[in-house]
């Protein structure tokens, strides 16, 4: 499992298991975030599988993102890519 | 008969095993084809090139670049939220929308693109609902196949057909077919409704979730958006107005493109290129010589000779047995080869004296159109369907699709059958 870390000032993000997919809750509070996010949000869309990491936009910058299990890493590695996550470890 | 048309025959049948057998890409075996025709002398080069039908692959490449630009602005994803937005994100009423939005989009582009586009907005929002995505997408191959029958660029049939024959024009198939599809649809939606209910339940939170979406944020350029808008605009009013403006279809398609790719640059075009089916291109091609060879050599003369024997040129007896023969084929077979070998036999057959040749046209298109709902081999956009939901983990077996659509099949072209026989025959 991975163990990740945000600016508290800048995002809120929550995580939860949901049968074979992990759903998170996110609320950017600042919009270089957002952007990052839409980045985030293209290179999942632009790859061939459907169902991986989908998207969904709320009012206000709040987004839900459904994860399958086995793509969970890509996404947290992604995030960190772009800048969302400021830290990211293995949890021993 | 002579040698050469014993040789003709004798390819045409190899490559149209090769293509049913799916061993080799139908494209390569239709190029090899088309050029052994000329390859073996049956037709000179000069001949086969004339036979190519450049309106048909015009008007494809012309749509596939206007989709392929507009797909990338999210268009279709914000239609689909905001239909699932106005069924109050009930899964039932959702899915009658998604299948409605399906068959405009193939009646309006062509029935590949529109499930292409279609399909990632299915599993986005039958994740979110938490219900299985085969029933939705199952209603939408049958939907994409019923929309794709109402107009002249719905569906490859069609394009052929009205790209053959000049007086069928962009409006003559609406005016011909458009009633009888919508009549197709509305008894479909209860059928699907009634197969399906029960299957796809949601929770009161989950529809609540959908409707806080905001459809806004799915718009990706909203200036690219706009002058797509107005070029999809202004293609498919050409479309009903080409005859009044002496353009052929494919003029009218290509017209749209390029304006489009005038607006949007070099970058968008690069792109766009990339993303016409090139591998179809070739296919219409090796398809259009590999007749042309059946055509030169007096062999489709000497078929339509033996169909109008065998109804003694009764034209209710012709259309019947060309919309169900089509139906039955097109369910089992791919319906391009089947309508490029039946286009010229039914113009041979004008030329024999069968002077009602309306009704048999019309009746090639709804037999080769909706005939493709039989199985899931019938139509490349169940293929797509069924190999993508396959890959997300949600397999449609040949079997569980055919359950529902080879009926949904038969009911249609009873539908047809009575439709035709009551409007052209009576």
């Amino acid at each position: 499992m991975l163990r990740y870390e945000y600016d508290k000032q800048k995002l809120n993000m929550q995580e939860k298991a949901n049968g074979n997919d992990v759903e998170f809750d996110i609320h950017c509070l600042d919009g270089a975030l957002v952007e990052a996010i839409k980045r985030v949000q293209e290179l999942f869309e632009d790859n061939d599988v459907h169902t991986d990491v989908l998207f969904y936009a709320y009012p206000n910058h709040e987004y839900r993102v459904i994860v399958r299990q086995d793509y969970y890493v890509d996404f947290i590695l992604a995030l960190m890519k772009h800048r969302v996550l400021q830290r990211v470890e293995w949890m021993t | 008969m002579e040698q050469q048309a014993i040789l003709a025959i004798g390819i045409f049948l190899v490559i149209y095993a090769l293509i049913i057998s799916e061993k080799i890409h139908r494209t390569i075996v239709a190029m090899i084809g088309g050029g052994l025709m000329v390859a073996l002398g049956i037709i000179d080069q000069e001949t086969a090139i004339h036979h190519i039908d450049f309106n048909t692959l015009g008007l494809l490449i012309g749509m596939m670049i206007i989709v392929s630009v507009t797909a990338e602005t999210g268009l279709f994803k914000y239609i689909s939220v905001v239909a699932a937005k106005r069924a109050k994100g009930d899964p039932v009423r959702i899915l009658i929308s998604l299948a409605l939005i399906t068959a405009l989009g193939s009646a309006l582009l062509d029935n590949v693109t529109t499930v292409l586009l279609m399909v990632p907005v299915t599993f986005s929002i039958t994740r979110q609902l938490r219900v299985p995505p085969v029933p939705f997408l199952i209603t939408q191959i049958i939907a994409s196949n019923v929309g794709g029958t109402a107009t002249l660029i719905g569906d490859p049939p069609n394009i052929m057909i009205g790209s053959a024959v000049k007086e069928l024009t962009f409006m003559a198939f609406i005016e011909n077919l458009t009633p009888i599809t919508i009549i197709i649809l509305a008894i479909y939606v209860p059928i699907f409704v009634l197969i399906y209910r029960k299957q796809i339940q949601t929770t009161p939170e989950l529809k609540e979730s959908i409707m806080k979406l905001d459809e806004k944020e799915v718009i990706t350029d909203h200036k690219l958006l706009r002058k797509c808008l107005i070029v999809l605009g202004l293609t498919i009013l050409g479309f009903f107005m080409h005859q009044l403006l002496h353009l052929e279809s494919a003029t009218v398609a290509l017209g749209g493109a390029f304006l489009l790719l005038l607006l949007t640059g070099e970058h968008t075009m690069e792109e766009a290129f990339t993303k016409v089916e090139w591998m179809t291109i070739f296919f219409f091609i090796g398809l259009f010589v590999l007749v042309s060879g059946l055509i030169e050599t007096g062999v489709i003369a000497q078929l339509a000779e033996q169909a109008i024997e065998l109804t003694k040129g009764d034209v209710v007896v012709t259309s019947m047995l060309i919309l169900w023969l089509s139906a039955f084929a097109s369910a089992f077979l791919d319906n391009i080869p089947f309508v490029a070998t039946m286009i010229p036999m039914i113009q041979e057959m004008g030329q024999m004296g069968v002077s009602n040749l309306e009704p048999l046209w019309w009746s090639l298109a709804l037999g080769a159109c909706l005939g493709g709902n039989g199985t899931l081999i019938g139509a490349s956009a169940n293929l797509i369907v069924a190999g993508m939901s396959g890959k997300e983990g949600h397999p449609i077996t040949f079997i569980k699709y055919l359950k529902v659509g080879f009926p949904l099949m038969l009911l249609s072209i009873v539908l047809a059958s009575v439709y035709v026989y009551f409007r052209y025959l009576v």
